[in-house]
């Protein structure tokens, strides 16, 4: 696995849900295997507008006989994504990764709980797989927890039923599974869990990490979160992309997303600095 | 390739900015940093430094508003723990220095300058991102020489004052720190910004106004290159928008003699190797030999 740009070739970009695109990108072998967790900056080549890359997290990827194709689930929220939606088959991108430390798994853990928030699925669904693979955990220890705001933008069920036993859906509007936040649903169910044996890997908006920041604030449980911040370089050396956490002797300090997350212990972020 | 700034002699006129390239490793991945005409760090100053709270960046048409706020390791640090990787490299090294006041300046002056494998220093009274001095310094000719004068006083280094754009009268302040001593100046450091979140009716930026970089700011930085080279003798190193090597060489017409690549590195961690193969390229197609002829050869006539 080498950090470099890459040149990537549009294999497939397609709407699978009303503003949500799974592109796939063709990319030399030498980008080597993702680890889950781990994201990519993506620009259209040659293009300076939007100036800076934006950084997508690798929800798949493939290893064929003489490339490697990733994929990127994506929502369009913005200018950048709005013009990542047009790429046709063919389409040239910059692809600088892999970037940041993915996911780790603790040997000595049990179980595992998954708690996405909208898009937040795409590290995860990664990470699940990956553990069932490589960790070969069973389905049996492996819980799934995924809001959304409506059916239309629950993703990626069948691929997280087949590796999960129990995958629970919650939305805004309860089009689809309950009707609320995905953290209360995980609340209802946080007795379930051996606090010091279950993993818990989040990824979502800043709302619901913040929740669940709340909910597991002084107990035992352990919970590895992806962050997301606005970013430029990604390489670690502007410093724009920081967040707040607890650093030496528990004293604030700004860690960089790109370079020392995405992916931080959520019992050390800090939520209320000024 | 080569060029020289007081005595400081750089492979070829390509440096990075200072803020924008770390400590050199950060880039290390992606680039031969031997290839570099220099590496300017992160500004430097006595003690660490938290940094502003996030968000610090916004991305705007053409560039892009930072308010890190000189997040940085401290002097004593830099010296322990990342210098000696840049001192495996055949690379000018250039320490960014910052200071709340004139003595702190001076202390960090000194601080790098008993180090070995600094071979220059770049004095930031232009910062846009903090409370105390930086930009204070920067914007006040009397101040920005006062400061010159007490780190010329503390080394035997080139000292290299970079100026800020966020003023009536550059070339006024260029001027007062020649007579005070500065080696060389460097221009242009961010332009003040704001950039607004219409749906919250607020800043974008935690510290509400930020730096903009990146190409939006070339015009700006070119005509201040060119007037700042017209008024002191000291050789000018230009920087603000420079994505290849078109844009590096029109800074050299106005009268650069060297000059730093920002912003560039962020959207192509190449874009130095590049301007500079971009350069040579550009030299050998137009049978010039020597990059120097380019120097202040802006042409109104
Ligand atoms: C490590 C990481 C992994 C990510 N993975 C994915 C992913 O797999 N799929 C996906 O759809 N998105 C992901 N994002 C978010 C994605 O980068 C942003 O949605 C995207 O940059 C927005 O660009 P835009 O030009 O479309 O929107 P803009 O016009 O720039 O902004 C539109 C809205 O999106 C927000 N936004 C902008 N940049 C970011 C950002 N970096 N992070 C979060 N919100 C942002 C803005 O605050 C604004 O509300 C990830 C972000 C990070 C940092
Ligand atoms: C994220 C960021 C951090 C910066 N930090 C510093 C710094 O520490 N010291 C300094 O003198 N200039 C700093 N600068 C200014 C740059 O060195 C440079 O003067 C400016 O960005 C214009 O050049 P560019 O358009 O090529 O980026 C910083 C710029 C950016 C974008
Ligand atoms: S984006 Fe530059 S340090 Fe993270």
């Amino acid at each position: 696995m080498a950090k470099d740009i890459y040149i990537g070739e549009v294999s497939e970009n397609k709407e699978i849900r009303p503003d949500y695109y799974l592109m796939k990108v063709k990319l030399p072998l030498s980008f080597g295997n993702p680890l889950p967790g781990q994201f990519v900056m993506i620009r259209i080549a040659g293009l300076h507008d939007p100036f800076l890359s934006r950084p997508i997290s690798i929800y798949s990827f493939e290893r064929a006989k003489s490339a490697l194709i990733i994929a990127l689930l994506y929502r369009v929220v913005g200018k950048g994504t709005q013009i990542l939606s047009g790429l046709i088959k063919g389409s040239q991108v910059e692809i600088h990764g892999p970037l940041g430390g993915g996911f780790e798994w603790p040997e000595q853990k049990k179980q595992v709980v998954f708690i996405a928030g909208g898009i937040g699925i795409a590290p995860l669904s990664l990470m699940a797989e990956t553990l069932c693979r490589d960790a070969c955990l069973p389905r049996e220890s492996m819980t799934f927890y995924i809001g959304a705001q409506t059916a239309q933008s629950v993703i990626g069920l069948e691929r997280l039923n087949d590796l999960c036993y129990n995958v629970h859906v919650c939305t805004d509007d309860g089009s689809l599974g309950r009707k609320g936040l995905v953290t209360g649903l995980f609340q209802k169910d946080i007795k379930k869990y051996p606090a010091d044996a279950t993993m818990v890997y989040a990824c979502g908006p800043k709302g619901m990490v913040r929740a669940l920041s709340k909910l597991f604030r002084g107990s035992a449980f352990q919970c590895q979160v992806s962050l997301e911040e606005r970013m430029a370089c990604a390489t670690g050396a502007c410093m724009g992309c920081v967040v707040a956490v607890r650093g030496e002797q528990g004293a604030l300090a700004y860690k960089r997303v790109c370079a020392d997350g995405p992916v931080f212990d959520l019992q050390q972020v800090i939520w209320d600095e000024t | 390739m080569e060029v020289n700034i007081a005595g400081l002699r750089l492979k070829n006129p390509v440096m990075t900015a200072s803020g924008t390239f770390g400590y050199g490793e950060e880039y290390s991945d992606y680039i031969d940093l031997n290839e570099l005409g220099g590496i300017v760090v992160k500004g430097l100053s006595l003690k660490p430094r938290l940094g502003n709270p996030p968000p610090r960046i916004m991305e705007t048409t053409g560039g892009m508003l930072n308010a890190v706020g000189l997040q940085n390791v401290g002097v004593d640090l830099f010296i322990e723990q990342k210098l000696p990787f840049l001192r495996s490299f055949d690379v000018a090294v250039i320490a960014n220095i910052y200071g709340e006041s004139e003595a702190e300046y001076a202390q960090v002056a000194r601080a790098l300058s008993r180090a070995s494998g600094v071979h220059a220093l770049e004095v930031n009274v232009s910062c846009p991102n903090v409370k105390k001095g930086g930009l204070s310094f920067g914007a006040d000719p009397k101040a920005a020489a006062s400061v010159t004068r007490r780190v010329r006083a503390e080394t035997d280094l080139p000292v290299i004052v970079k100026l800020t754009p966020n003023v009536t009268d550059i070339a006024a302040v260029a001027r007062a720190v020649e007579e005070a001593g500065a080696d060389a100046v460097s221009l242009i450091n961010t332009l003040t910004g704001l950039s607004v979140d219409l749906t919250t009716r607020g800043p974008h930026l935690k510290n509400i106004t930020g730096g903009l970089s990146g190409p939006a700011i070339k015009p700006v930085a070119l005509r201040m290159v060119w007037q700042v080279a017209q008024s002191v003798d000291i050789p000018v190193i230009g920087m603000g928008g420079i994505l290849d090597a078109e844009d590096a060489l029109e800074f050299m017409v106005v009268g650069a003699t060297a000059v730093q690549v920002g912003t560039a590195n962020f959207i192509n961690p190449r874009a130095t190797v590049e301007i500079i193969g971009g350069m040579e390229h550009y030299l050998k197609v137009h049978q010039i030999k020597d990059v120097r002829e380019m120097i202040g050869t802006f042409n109104v006539a």
